[in-house]
């Protein structure tokens, strides 16, 4: 029997029925939202691919019980970028070269987003933490931390031009 | 525009004259698409009604099917097809010695094995559906090692295979126990390298749909066009039969190279259901059935004369294969050879056996051998040097090859820096300064490596051919099959097009492979793209700028040696008697010369093959046009206490040509590195019963950001002549020299060498406290434990008065 469920999803509001309320946050994405930008790389909470912002912090989506989601707010991927251009921890990787494959990509944009809305000028030291978080098998790492050293200070400028 | 490599006396070499697209840090073309999650990976492939499916697969490492029962599940709601051997072609097939079914016929090999399959409504039904199929299962008695593999009277894993022997060759070239005999110093010693798992985060996918008599595969295969080949080998099929369409790839490394019967099983579920089907492995499928690095063990023997010239070299090489062969053949002969042309041997001698194991078949892997070699061989050099009394860059100084030096295997060398590499590493990590001031429980080590820049190796080609059609709008579109797996290969093809054309990078689309549509191409393996791709695209490039101008000179009345392109116009000085010089933009040209009666489009077709040759059943043969070179010097620290190793700074200086695009090549190199320090350090499982106790992330524990140690990566100062505006590959070499590097910057700082992989805290630990890198409980005869060998000390530190990499 389907349960409806209603939650903030990318500053929308969406109802969905779920069979099972113990499915996780990462099918109901790509399975039954469309929202193929969130990647599953282990289902077990431990390679960081599947990153989503739950309430404002960074969660593996295939640890996130459905169940649990009612009423909450939830951002995808697909959630920072738009017409008007793309995240500033987008750009970042964009322009230092943080990518390889991708497929890695979409969760540690996420992870760092999360890291910027909380704290907005992190030290090294909170970078290089929230990055060991995510697997990347391409990169080993060193253009990440460039990238998000990058998106700190391009956050940083832009926050000084809205003022 | 054509160009010519060869020098003209008085004029500019190419290599000064470099358009400036070449060498600077375009930004890649993918680059947007992946980082907004808009690029389409395997599992994002989405086709109406498309069904989901799961596989079930073998529990024992060696057992009879006496039967399947698959009565249960085709029952349940939702399910749409349950397969077994018997609705396969039961074909057998491979990509060298074809030894695997798509499904089990009659035995099971390995534990992951592929039994049955369901195809269902959703990947929850498939799931249940397959738990309900029972197999029958009669266990075998099964060798789940190499010693047990080789023993006399050893269970078969194939019945046509004698002596669990899946291939073997030996050569002597030029005599090299004579060699040995007249050495002033030879080194000794056995090492045995690890299955390493890719560990791209995404796993191997297909989603394929039947129309009439053809399937269409979406496929994150690195090389279309081969496994197309080897698909309609399984699936019992005519090649024209079977598109491939290449996916966005989410890593590759040699593991979605099209070994495995992943994607073969889709296509089967796919034509009974008459729907299409995607089948993705989850990441405990991935670590039991996918293709990882083969483990090798070597003896080698290594003669040097007592000023510390090398003399000649002896391996006896068994190599793991598991239970089905896919490239390991391939993999087997560069473990073999490739590094020869390193070094200046007067001889080599080798005996070469690829084993049969009730074990995961192993196969290609980022290095295809040289890893395992170098683990070998490298610390064989290591300890070479101790022996000799020379530091060891000094000791590869004396021997290491150059331009124009050919191997035993006649291995011919165009382009070399790799004295210049083995300098600059020293350089980069401080070698000198370090030696003169030791600092207690931290040693330095160096190694070297050579690779391919694409391989001669599936038949006697390995060109690449490309079209270039320039655009009514002005742009080109490249249309080759080579693909992309992550390494940024389109958007270096797109930089060589746009130098070529005058065009700009953002206006240079690259395709992706497509077995209908594409150029036919071996896609991405042996570090080929940037070589023998970037030269096909180069000459597609060239003639279509060729025909551009020709058709500019005819709408214009001027003689097209006049004629250029530049910044996406066609340019020519003002003729006699007019101001203004002819500034075109290259699409008015283009459609000119279509809207016209008869008109044509503008269309360049370049080719080239590897200027190599097709090696012999003995691995005699130049197997490629141009080689890479690096030389990685490593400082690592031991904790005595617990015999944990922390990797302080690891500097890496590559021969890779021209550096077509510094960041990407970079980033090449950066992840190779961090490959191969989870080699060296922490990638392994818990075994039991031929199979790990917990196949997944948490146990196989990759490098994360945090343990990264500092990276100085340089490029030499290089030149290929044969390559496209002199680059070479860069894809592989990195990794090859890390895990031996590592171990012998542990046997410089403590004193214990360690000889089978990984390098972990309890060897080193054993290895300080008893001399013997096995615990004392689990210690006894036919281990790989060596005695300690001698402290430090003994190795003498070099004048204080010699420049940094000074060679003698």
């Amino acid at each position: 029997m389907a349960v409806p469920l209603r939650f903030r999803l990318n500053h929308e509001d969406v109802e969905v029925h779920v069979q099972d309320p113990a499915s996780t946050l990462l099918d109901l994405l790509r399975n039954d939202l469309g929202l193929t930008g969130t990647k599953s790389g282990c289902a077990i909470g431990y390679c960081g691919a599947c990153t989503v912002i739950v309430d404002g912090r960074a969660v593996p989506s295939c640890l996130q019980l459905v169940g649990l989601l009612e009423g909450r707010e939830v951002r995808t991927i697909e959630d920072l970028s738009g017409p008007d251009g793309l995240d500033p921890v987008q750009t970042a990787f964009v322009t230092c070269a943080g990518m390889q494959c991708g497929f890695c990509t979409p969760g540690h944009v996420m992870a760092l987003r999360a890291l910027l809305d909380q704290e907005p000028e992190p030290d090294e030291e909170r970078l290089r933490q929230t990055v060991d978080g995510n697997y990347c098998r391409c990169t080993g790492y060193v253009k990440i931390l460039d990238s998000a050293r990058e998106a700190v200070s391009l956050q940083k400028s832009l926050t000084g031009e809205a003022r | 525009m054509s160009t010519t490599h060869a020098p003209v006396p008085g004029l500019p070499r190419e290599r000064d004259v470099l358009p400036p697209v070449i060498g600077s840090a375009v930004q890649r073309i993918d680059a947007v698409e992946k980082v907004t999650g808009r690029a389409s990976y395997a599992a994002d492939t989405r086709i109406p009604r498309m069904l989901h499916a799961a596989v079930v697969r073998s529990p024992h490492a060696h057992a009879r099917v006496l039967a399947v029962d698959t009565s249960r599940a085709a029952r349940v709601p939702g399910v749409h097809a349950v397969i077994t051997g018997a609705d396969t072609a039961q074909v057998k097939w491979g990509a060298f010695r074809p030894d695997l079914y798509p499904l089990a016929v009659e035995r099971v090999r390995y534990v992951g094995d592929e039994v049955a399959a369901v195809a269902a409504i959703d990947l929850e039904t498939a799931r249940y559906a397959a738990e309900l199929i029972r197999v029958e299962y009669e266990v075998l008695p099964a060798v789940l090692d190499l010693d047990a593999a080789l023993a006399d009277g050893a269970p078969l894993v194939h019945d046509d295979a004698p002596g669990n022997l899946a291939h073997e060759f030996a050569f002597d070239r030029g005599g090299a126990r004579e060699w040995l005999e007249r050495s002033d110093v030879v080194v000794e010693g056995v090492w045995q390298s690890t299955r390493q798992w890719h560990g791209s985060i995404e796993t191997i996918g297909c989603t394929a749909e039947w129309s009439q008599d053809r399937v269409t595969m979406w496929v994150n295969t690195q090389t279309p066009f081969l496994a197309r080949q080897r698909y309609a080998t399984a699936l019992g099929l005519p090649l024209r039969a079977v598109r491939v369409v290449q996916t966005e790839i989410g890593g590759g490394f040699g593991g979605k190279s099209g070994d495995d019967n992943t994607s073969v099983i889709c296509a089967i579920l796919a034509r009974k259901t008459g729907r299409p089907v995607q089948l993705v492995n989850t990441r405990e499928e991935e670590f039991l059935a996918s293709r990882p690095r083969i483990p090798m063990r070597y003896h080698v023997r290594l003669g040097f004369t007592s000023d510390g010239l090398v003399t000649a070299k002896e391996i006896d090489l068994v190599a793991d294969n598991g239970a089905y062969t896919g490239k390991a053949q391939a993999v087997l002969g560069a473990a073999t050879v490739r590094h020869d042309a390193l070094f200046t041997y007067r001889a080599v001698k080798a005996r070469s056996r690829l084993v049969y194991t009730n074990l995961v078949p192993t196969g290609a892997f980022r290095g295809f051998g040289n890893p395992s070699a170098d683990w070998a061989v490298g610390q064989a050099w290591d300890l070479a040097a101790t022996r000799l009394g020379i530091e060891v860059p000094d000791l590869f100084l004396l021997n290491a090859v150059e331009s124009g030096s050919v191997s035993p295997h006649n291995h011919r060398i165009s382009s070399c820096e790799l004295k210049q590499c083995i300098r600059r590493a020293a350089a980069a990590i401080g070698w000198y300064d370090k030696r003169a001031a030791p600092t207690p429980h931290r040693g330095l080590a160096m190694g070297v490596s050579v690779h391919v820049s694409g391989r001669r190796s599936f038949g006697d080609y390995d060109g690449s051919s490309a079209i270039v059609r320039l655009t009514e709008d002005g742009r080109a579109a490249v249309i080759i099959g080579e693909g992309e797996i992550g390494t940024g290969a389109r958007t270096t093809l797109a930089q060589i097009a746009a130098a070529e054309l005058g065009l700009a990078v953002a206006d240079i689309s690259v395709s992706r492979p497509d077995t209908d549509l594409t150029t036919h191409a071996l896609g991405a393996l042996a570090s080929r793209v940037t070589y023998v791709a970037g030269n096909a695209v180069k000459q597609a490039a060239e003639r279509a700028c060729e025909q551009l101008l020709a058709a500019a000179a005819r709408q214009t009345g001027r003689p097209a040696a006049e004629l250029w392109v530049e910044d996406g116009h066609v340019h020519a000085p003002a003729m006699p008697g007019e101001d203004t010089p002819l500034r075109q933009p290259v699409g008015t040209v283009v459609r000119a010369e279509l809207y016209r009666p008869g008109g044509e489009p503008i269309v360049g077709l370049g080719s080239f093959d590897n200027p190599s040759e097709f090696p012999d059943q003995l691995r005699y043969g130049n197997e490629s046009g141009a080689y890479n070179f690096v030389a990685e010097a490593a400082e690592v620290e031991v904790d005595p206490a617990t015999g944990a190793v922390t990797v302080l700074e690891l500097a890496a200086a590559v021969d890779c040509g021209t550096v077509l695009n510094p960041p990407l090549a970079e980033g090449q190199v950066e992840g190779a590195i961090a490959q191969g320090l989870g080699m060296a350090l922490t990638e392994r499982f818990d075994w039991d019963g031929g199979a790990p106790t917990r196949p997944n992330f948490v146990d196989y524990k990759m490098p994360t950001a945090g343990v990264m140690p500092k990276l100085h990566v340089e490029f030499a100062d290089s030149y290929e002549p044969t390559g496209p505006f002199g680059a070479k590959g860069v894809g592989e070499i990195a990794l090859d020299p890390v895990p031996s590097i590592v171990a012998s910057a542990v046997a410089d700082a403590v004193g214990v060498r360690v000889h089978e992989l990984p390098i972990t805290a309890e060897k080193i630990f054993w290895g300080i406290r008893t001399g013997s890198t096995t615990p004392p409980e689990q210690a006894g005869p036919g281990g790989l434990s060596e005695s300690a060998e001698p402290a430090p000390p003994d190795r003498p530190a070099p004048p204080r008065d010699r420049a940094p990499g000074e060679e003698r």
